[in-house]
């Protein structure tokens, strides 16, 4: 399929984003497991710099096209470029990225540094320097001559991480990485993704079905639904789109202000919480809705939008 | 260069595993143990001999040695080399498979027939070294244990072959007996690539060899049309490097079979290995 054949197969929502000259550009891929079709004509553009969250529920088609992407499997029909390069050409198109497909994987009776020389040595880049400095930023540096089946899980996905930037990648290709993880397990890898996106300049890509976690870090977001894309954009744009969110508003006195809101017309929705007030509003009226529970003299501690993502998420799986 | 990257990564991780130690923790414990029995019963055998050639010639000093020895030991041993190739070439697709790490390793920018031939090129590596370590355990040790001389070899008669010809004759028939490991490594090497846990292959390989093995050698006439055609037929084909004349023509008869069934195993397991989903 050509560019331009595929610009016909784009998701039902298209939301305008710095689509040029993108790192991972995929048109038209199509994969079939006996009866399942697990993706169907996907065509998407992940910006250069990018931390790109590729978001759908389980079984939506996201590990497939990580899969099909990192060349473990092969596309039915399509196909992609990295950086310019054509999947076309064959494993050349995976000079410049890297990926940390599920969970991280090691040759379990050899240490943290005895791996990443392995994989280090295919690409050239397994010097001492190069993996020690790599083990450090991962905060491994010190374990690095212990056998990883002595690693806790966080660990290991720490040194999938190293290892996965060790041929200097400008894209990396990152698969649920944070799945299995304790929540401080997860707060680490979420931090490391960051510190990996600025320090070292390179694009990420990532799948997650936990919307809260792309929010956090992603820049831009593509949706995947029964192995069609459904939206894409930047976080921003979609949010836009976004009408009705919920907030939740922590207050000083809590019964003056469900007296206040039952009164106003900007909310749709009230539900008192244990430490606050969710409300549903327009997003556009969320000032409005502040500025007069300041001139009611309602002492706001709070206000915060929850789970802006999920709501968009829902939106569209109901429209689906 | 890749090719040689690759293939340094493949022996570092065979030599890493317990499992590829085996075999030789194996030989050095038995082979001494079965040149000490073999000089205990010395005198038995050489009566057996003398009794047996009494009639032709009168023999001077013992005819058993480091070379008879080691003749003997090899009788024994290449029924059950295939069983500890099969360890480690039964792990090299499937172990990988098994441990997930194949997953990390195929999704570098390398091709995956480079990743199948530098398995393969790994795995006839540790099998070339698994027999020149059995040829010099047993030739070696057999040698310093009970000495060289002349080699009496029982073939149509009685064959006397001279000390160094007897040694060029033990590196013949070692070749040969190589040759057919390769086959072994091979058919391990296919079913590797047909499952995901490696003990499949392993079982798999036994399985067919000894399959294979039993119709080649039934001295059933149904099967007759058949055995030339079965590999297992030429694995005993390294005793004719003791013959006289040694006959090349059955030896390479022989080695163009076994090739032919080495590049066959090979090719189905390439064209699977390519087209494999890595999926889990």
């Amino acid at each position: 399929m050509t560019e331009s054949e595929a610009a016909t197969s784009q998701p039902q929502i298209q939301i305008e984003s710095n689509q040029g000259n993108p790192a991972l550009a995929c048109y038209g891929i199509s994969k079939r497991f006996k009866t399942i079709q697990a993706l169907d004509n996907v065509s998407l553009s992940v910006p250069r710099g990018s931390i790109f969250g590729f978001l759908g529920p389980n079984g939506a088609g996201k590990s497939t096209l990580i899969r099909v992407v990192a060349g473990l499997i092969a596309a039915d029909e399509g196909n992609f470029d990295v950086l310019g390069t054509s999947s076309l050409s064959g494993h050349r198109v995976r000079r410049d990225m890297s990926a940390l497909v599920d969970r991280a994987d090691f040759y379990k009776n050899l240490s943290a540094y005895q791996n990443m020389k392995i994989l280090g040595r295919i690409t050239g880049h397994d010097s001492d320097e190069h993996i020690n400095r790599l083990l450090d930023l991962l905060g491994l540096y010190e374990r690095r001559t212990d056998k990883v089946k002595t690693f806790s899980q966080g660990m290991k996905q720490r040194l999938g991480l190293a290892q996965s930037l060790l041929p200097d990648p400008k894209l990396l290709v990152l698969d649920e990485p944070t799945t299995g993880l304790d929540p401080q397990g997860m707060h680490e890898i979420r931090d490391f993704i960051l510190k990996i996106a600025t320090e070292q300049n390179v694009t990420i890509f990532l799948s997650s079905h936990l919307l809260h976690e792309v929010e956090l870090i992603c820049s831009d977001i593509a949706l995947i639904f029964n192995g069609k894309l459904a939206a894409q954009g930047s976080m921003q744009n979609i949010f836009r789109e976004i009408d009705n969110v919920t907030i939740e508003l922590e207050v000083e006195d809590s019964k003056a202000t469900l007296t206040f809101l039952e009164k106003t017309d900007l909310v749709s929705q009230i539900i008192p919480l244990a430490n606050a007030i969710s409300i549903e509003i327009h997003y556009n009226q969320i000032p409005e809705l502040i500025r007069r529970m300041t001139a009611e003299k309602i002492n706001i501690f709070s206000v915060s939008q929850r789970n802006r993502l999920e709501n968009y998420f829902l939106s569209l799986m109901e429209g689906k | 260069m890749i090719l040689f990257k690759l293939t340094q990564n493949e022996l570092y991780k065979i030599f890493s595993l317990i499992r590829s130690y085996i075999g030789f923790i194996l030989f050095t414990g038995i082979v001494p143990l079965i040149l000490w029995g073999y000089g205990m019963g010395t005198s038995h055998i050489e009566g057996q001999i003398e009794s047996s050639v009494s009639d032709m010639f009168f023999i001077e000093g013992s005819p058993t040695n480091g070379f008879t020895a080691a003749y003997f030991i090899m009788n024994f041993f290449w029924i059950h080399i295939p069983f500890l190739l099969a360890l480690v070439g039964g792990d090299i697709f499937a172990g990988e498979h098994a441990n997930g790490t194949f997953r990390v390793y195929a999704t570098r920018p390398i091709s995956r027939l480079s990743i199948f031939t530098s398995k393969v090129f790994a795995t006839f590596i540790y099998t070339f070294i698994f027999v020149f370590y059995f040829g010099l355990l047993t030739l070696g040790l057999g040698l310093i244990w009970h000495g060289g001389g002349d080699m009496l070899v029982f073939h149509n008669g009685v064959l006397i072959l001279e000390s160094s010809d007897a040694l060029a004759r033990f590196f013949i028939a070692y070749f040969f007996s190589f040759m057919n490991m390769v086959l072994v490594s091979s058919i391990a090497i296919f079913f590797s690539t047909m499952v995901r846990n490696a003990v499949g292959p392993v079982i798999g390989t036994m399985a067919l060899f000894i399959f294979i093995l039993m119709v080649s050698s039934l001295p059933l006439e149904v099967f007759e049309g058949i055995q030339p055609y079965l590999f297992t037929t030429y694995f005993s084909n390294w005793e004719q490097a003791f013959y006289d004349p040694i006959p090349w023509d059955d030896l390479f008869r022989g080695l163009g079979l076994v090739l032919s069934n080495v590049i066959m195993f090979l090719g189905i397991a390439l064209i699977i290995f390519r087209r494999k989903d890595i999926l889990s």
